[in-house]
């Protein structure tokens, strides 16, 4: 985490500078942010800041293979996905190590019992039917061992929910998600990275690409390695649900109101979900990517999406000589032409699909 | 009066009253369910500034909290609208007042109403609202627009409860929706 | 003391009673019946055909899935709807979904339990001459073969993306509402509508016979456990059906005349209505398999020749699930954005539905236990019942768990969880009971090789169906998707076959039918020995058309 904090205060200094000159850039936000587009002036402040700060990494972004067997189904598979965080690997652990031994002894001795009887208690094993009909101790027994068994589920259950529900840290990486029909949009707010859209790589391009076909995106949402994550979710028109099976995160995306998760991805990698409750003729057809990047990797594609990995308000913030930089309420320098951005392609999402490809 | 009715046509009334109930009762979530929102708020309904219930003005603590704000707008609706700062932190207790920021893209006017909430849903017992644009509809003449305020404190009470102390950020989330439901867009295609 | 021994009711009743009402002639007889016997021969063979349409479309499905990509949907799509594109071919696949669930559920699954057998065997366990309410019992069949009729006939009609209504049983708003223009959610709403009713009064209807009409010396706690868990459906029924007859006409309302409950642009929530739909949707599944549990531990019993073991522990336990159902229904909602309180509260209780059934097991066995035990077909689909049922139960306390259902939540496992124990649950004790009671209605003996066989391919045909989608759901596979992943297929494949499998069951089913109805044996009053001990097999097989004129005195 040090590192990760001194690493973002040398790319705001860095960036500091660029930071007017990039304010300006978006002049014309309403169509732009959706694509990693080459007229951008990232390069130009990802080269500024390799220069000023050399952690800073190399510039250009291209999209990371998959790896075979993680964060994707695998050929006739019949296990979780390997989990890359804490609390998958804490869900994982309760399934494997208490759940599905327990239910398996339960099914195992069900059946065992059955075929007992039905071999020991067959007519021909046992012509005289007795006629007990009651045994308080045993139905006592099998009423009590039941809720023991119970308890017993019932404690790594509770705390996995805690873990699950732990308040997440106001330094978490917030992404905002917007399930549309049929397609994902994801923006960062706090990089001034607009709403840009995630929608299904068709097959040949999957293809080409080394991707799964059905879960392969054309633009991935991208994350940095070991940084918890926030994801504020909405629908914009029916209920849609991210999830990403790697993670074991799930959650809804209901029109007209927020929902919150968060997840921390412990691996590099590339991670597909799908959509996960019904919305429509293209339900199957929304594939949810994230792909985890070391951090300076991460940077260097905040920065191809004309974004500011250390945030827009920590930017002029840390460039001291900022006007406004006063009071956390006046408005920092490069942050309303963010926000511009960031609220333009949820205005127009219509255009902003029709200009995607 | 049942004493008069046979034993079957007793159960039976007695039956279809229990149903009447059930479905009097289905009705009732409506309401009951948005009381419910409302005092306990869930699914992270925030509170409103109730200047007479108030006993006094809440204690200003040292903790501080980071709230955040997002805006969405109904694919219905021709406008943009988004907050003029992504967050901001504030002291629990402290009176604060964010911006929102709306445009109407078209070229007519139209009228829009917000819907809200807050997450972590846990908090929105204790996100109070004094002023807001989202309790009455905003009307944007074409090409218009509006810095709309939202005046708010999150209630000091929240350092009490196990389950929203250690909340460190809140999101205030707002999505706009034609007022009038015009041609509701039926988008399927 | 809780063992049910009916004295020999007066002989020569039966028969001599005949010739004072004649018969009504054909119309009258199946069209305008009144008569509990027939009403329920109705409803039996309502639910076979609604099941084979359902059938048909859960082979279709099978098909389309046994292979990524999209093969036959275009081709199915363009016969129903003319000029069918990409579009028409995705959209019908939700259609089929949706038509699948609603058709098993509600015109096949409840219809046969209840309907069939409560209608048939009810008022003849308790020694009743005929249902309380005869013509609403009438009412009740026309109106679920209306709204049938009405859901079919929803998908023929403009649904939004192509024909008919493509929003999956469940009906979530908005897609079901400003998500689905077009007259075919309205008509399969109107049809649940229609169906929810006919439940209601079915509901009434057996609660009035069951607490007034009893023979005498036939208390409460000597009553047979099946008529026990019509009892519990029926209250189940009685409660939970308003809700979601609520529930959907606020759809209708938001759909068609401006309101907005679950319109969050007029204040309304969304979320709403899947707390409704689920407060009824969850004692709904009971309603599903309660009888089934009634069916199971007749047959158990008779075919142990042993009383059922801890009676009223088994009577108790189905109330007890009865109750709890109503409040553990957020745990269909688990990833819809809740509390984390919340999310720990329907975890623990929902939890807590296993005790009593875990008491139902193993009071099933414990019957076993001692018995003298043959293996006619109707035992071996109740032995059938109990395991299978017992897989699905498990796999349902994982998917309890909140922290796990994150995971899982709308995928193949739970799908393979439902079905487990609805497909190899209910409809097996669906099965065990039209085995254990097709002579009495019929008067003729089934086949007991086809019986046998029927039970061992549909056995083997439905867990190679099934229990691969636990797999599935684990890696990933989410719900109600026409077309996956390349690394999805084998299992998708092989699930398929099992459909095969099973389908060659079914038609054994039917060939057992025919068989039986053409050729079978003349089944004599009690074919199934002294472990019969309800009143039912003390009539002749088929039961005279008005019985227990005199009634019969419970020692």
């Amino acid at each position: 985490m040090k590192s990760l904090k001194t690493l973002v205060i040398a790319a705001a200094l860095s960036l500091g500078a660029v930071g007017a000159g990039h304010a300006q850039a978006p002049a014309t936000p309403a169509e732009a942010p959706v694509a990693t587009a080459p007229a951008n002036p990232a390069p130009a402040a990802a080269d500024a800041a390799t220069t000023a700060a050399a952690p800073a990494g190399d510039a250009t972004y291209v999209p990371m293979k998959p790896t075979p067997g993680v964060g994707q189904p695998v050929d006739a598979g019949i296990d979780f996905q390997p989990q890359v965080s804490p609390v998958g690997e804490q869900a994982y652990w309760f399934n494997h190590v208490i759940l599905l031994p327990v239910i398996t002894i339960i099914t195992l001795l069900v059946l065992g019992l059955l075929l007992w009887v039905v071999f020991r208690y067959r007519a021909k094993a046992n012509p005289v039917p007795s006629k007990t009909t009651h045994n308080t101790f045993i139905e006592i027994i099998w009423t009590a061992i039941p809720v023991l068994i119970l308890a017993v589920i019932a404690v790594p259950s509770i705390r996995l929910l805690a873990q699950q529900y732990e308040p997440p840290s106001k330094e978490a990486l917030t992404i905002k998600v917007t399930g549309y029909q049929w397609y994902w949009g994801y923006a960062y707010p706090d990089q001034g990275i607009g709403e840009y859209v995630s929608k299904i790589l068709p097959k040949d391009k999957a293809e080409a690409a080394g991707e799964p076909y059905h879960l392969a995106v054309d633009n991935r949402m991208v994350v940095p390695v070991g940084r918890q994550v926030k994801l504020i979710i909405t629908g914009a028109d029916v209920i849609h649900s991210f999830a990403v099976p790697a993670f074991w995160t799930k959650m809804d995306a209901v029109p007209g109101r927020a929902n919150e998760t968060t997840f921390t991805a412990n691996k590099v990698g590339v991670y597909y979900g799908q959509c996960s409750e019904l919305c429509g003729v293209d339900h199957g057809y929304m594939p949810i990517a994230v792909e985890v990047l070391p951090v300076d990797k991460w940077e260097a594609w905040v920065r191809s999406k004309g974004g500011n990995p250390a945030g827009v308000e920590a930017a002029p913030a840390a460039a001291a000589p900022a006007p406004a930089a006063d009071a956390p309420a006046a408005a920092p320098a490069a942050a309303p032409a963010a926000t511009t951005t960031e609220a333009a392609p949820a205005a127009a999402p219509a255009a902003a699909p029709a200009t995607k490809n | 009066m049942m004493g008069r009715l046979s034993p079957n046509a007793k159960t039976a009334s007695l039956a279809s009253l229990m149903a009447l109930a059930m479905t009097g009762l289905g009705f009732a979530a409506v309401p009951l369910y948005d009381l419910f929102c409302r005092v306990t708020g869930f699914g992270g309904t925030t509170q409103r500034y109730d200047p007479v219930a108030a006993a006094a003005e809440p204690q200003i603590l040292s903790d501080t909290i980071s709230v955040r704000f997002d805006a969405n707008v109904s694919p219905n609706l021709p406008w943009k609208f988004y907050p003029e700062h992504p967050r901001d932190t504030v002291s629990v207790g402290a009176r604060d007042m964010a911006i929102f920021i709306a445009e109407n893209n078209s070229s007519q006017p139209v009228v829009g109403t917000a819907s809200f909430n807050v997450t972590p849903t846990q908090a929105g017992q204790y996100f109070t609202k004094i002023q807001c644009f989202c309790f009455t509809q905003q009307r944007l003449e074409p090409g218009q627009q509006m810095r709309m305020p939202v005046l708010f404190f999150v209630d000091p009470k929240i350092k009490d409860d196990p389950d929203a102390r250690d909340v460190q950020e809140i999101t205030l989330s707002y999505t706009f929706h034609p007022s009038d439901p015009v041609d509701e867009g039926k988008k399927a295609s | 003391m809780t063992d049910i021994a009916a004295t020999a009711p007066a002989h020569g009743h039966d028969h001599a009673h005949d010739h004072d009402h004649d018969t009504p002639g054909f119309f009258v007889r199946w069209f305008m019946s009144t008569n509990h016997k027939d009403i329920g021969t109705l409803y039996l063979i309502f639910a076979i055909v609604a099941g084979i349409v359902g059938g048909v479309i859960s082979g279709m499905m099978r098909w389309e899935l046994a292979e990524p990509g999209i093969q036959h949907l275009v081709g199915w799509a363009q016969f129903f709807d003319g000029a069918a594109g990409e579009v028409q071919a995705k959209h019908f696949w939700n259609v089929m979904i949706t038509a699948h669930g609603l058709i098993m559920v509600f015109f096949m699954v409840m219809p046969a339990m209840i309907g069939g057998f409560g209608n048939w065997f009810v008022p003849l366990m308790i020694g009743a001459p005929d249902m309380a309410f005869p013509r609403m019992n009438n009412v009740s069949f026309w109106l679920t073969f209306v709204a049938f009729f009405m859901l079919v006939g929803s998908m023929f009609v403009p649904g939004g993306s192509g024909l008919g209504a493509g929003t999956g049983w469940t009906v979530y708003a908005p897609l079901s509402t400003s998500g689905s223009p077009g007259p075919a959610v309205d008509m399969a709403i109107f049809s649940l509508h229609l169906a929810g009713a006919a439940s209601i009064l079915g509901a009434i209807n057996f609660i009035t016979t069951i607490f007034n009409m009893r023979a005498p010396g036939m208390t409460l706690h000597k009553m047979p456990l099946f008529v026990w868990s019509v009892l519990v459906t029926a209250f189940l029924l009685l409660l939970a059906l308003p809700v979601l007859a609520a529930a959907i006409t606020m759809l209708l309302t938001d759909r068609n005349f401006g309101t907005t409950f679950y319109d969050a642009a007029g204040g309304g929530d969304p979320v709403l209505y899947q707390h409704l739909f689920w407060f009824f949707g969850h004692p709904e599944v009971y309603i599903m398999i309660l009888p089934g549990f009634g069916i199971v531990s007749q047959i158990i019993s008779t075919f142990s020749r042993k009383p059922v073991f801890g009676y009223l522990g088994m009577a108790y336990a189905m109330v007890a699930i009865g109750v709890v159902g109503f409040i553990v229904w957020a745990h269909h909602m688990f990833t819809v954005g809740m509390s984390v309180n919340l999310k720990m509260y329907f975890t623990a209780a929902t939890m807590v539905i296993a005790v009593p059934t875990g008491i139902k097991i193993f009071s099933w066995i414990a019957t076993m236990w001692g018995g003298s035990m043959s293996f006619k077909t109707p035992m071996v689909w109740s032995l059938g019942f109990i395991f299978m049922f017992t897989v699905g139960g498990v796999t349902g306390v994982v998917l309890a768990n909140g922290g796990v259902d994150t995971n899982l939540h709308d995928t193949y496992y739970v799908v393979a969880h439902f079905h487990y124990v609805l497909s190899l649950g209910a409809v097996f004790s669906l099965f065990a009971g039209f085995y254990y009671w097709f002579p009495k209605m019929s008067g003729r003996m089934y086949s007991e090789f086809l019986g046998q066989l029927h039970f061992w391919i549909f056995f083997i045909g439905v867990n190679v169906l099934f229990f691969p989608q636990h797999f599935l759901g684990q890696q990933g596979m989410p719900r109600r998707y026409p077309d996956y992943a390349e690394a999805y297929a084998f299992w998708h494949l092989i699930s398929s076959y099992g459909y095969v499998i099973m389908g060659v069951g079914v038609l054994i089913f039917f060939a057992n039918i025919l068989y039986s109805l053409v050729a079978g044996k003349r089944a004599a009053d009690n074919p199934w020995g002294e472990g019969a001990t309800t009143l039912e097999w003390t009539l002749s097989s088929p039961p005279p058309f008005h019985q227990f004129n005199e009634l019969p005195r419970i020692a």
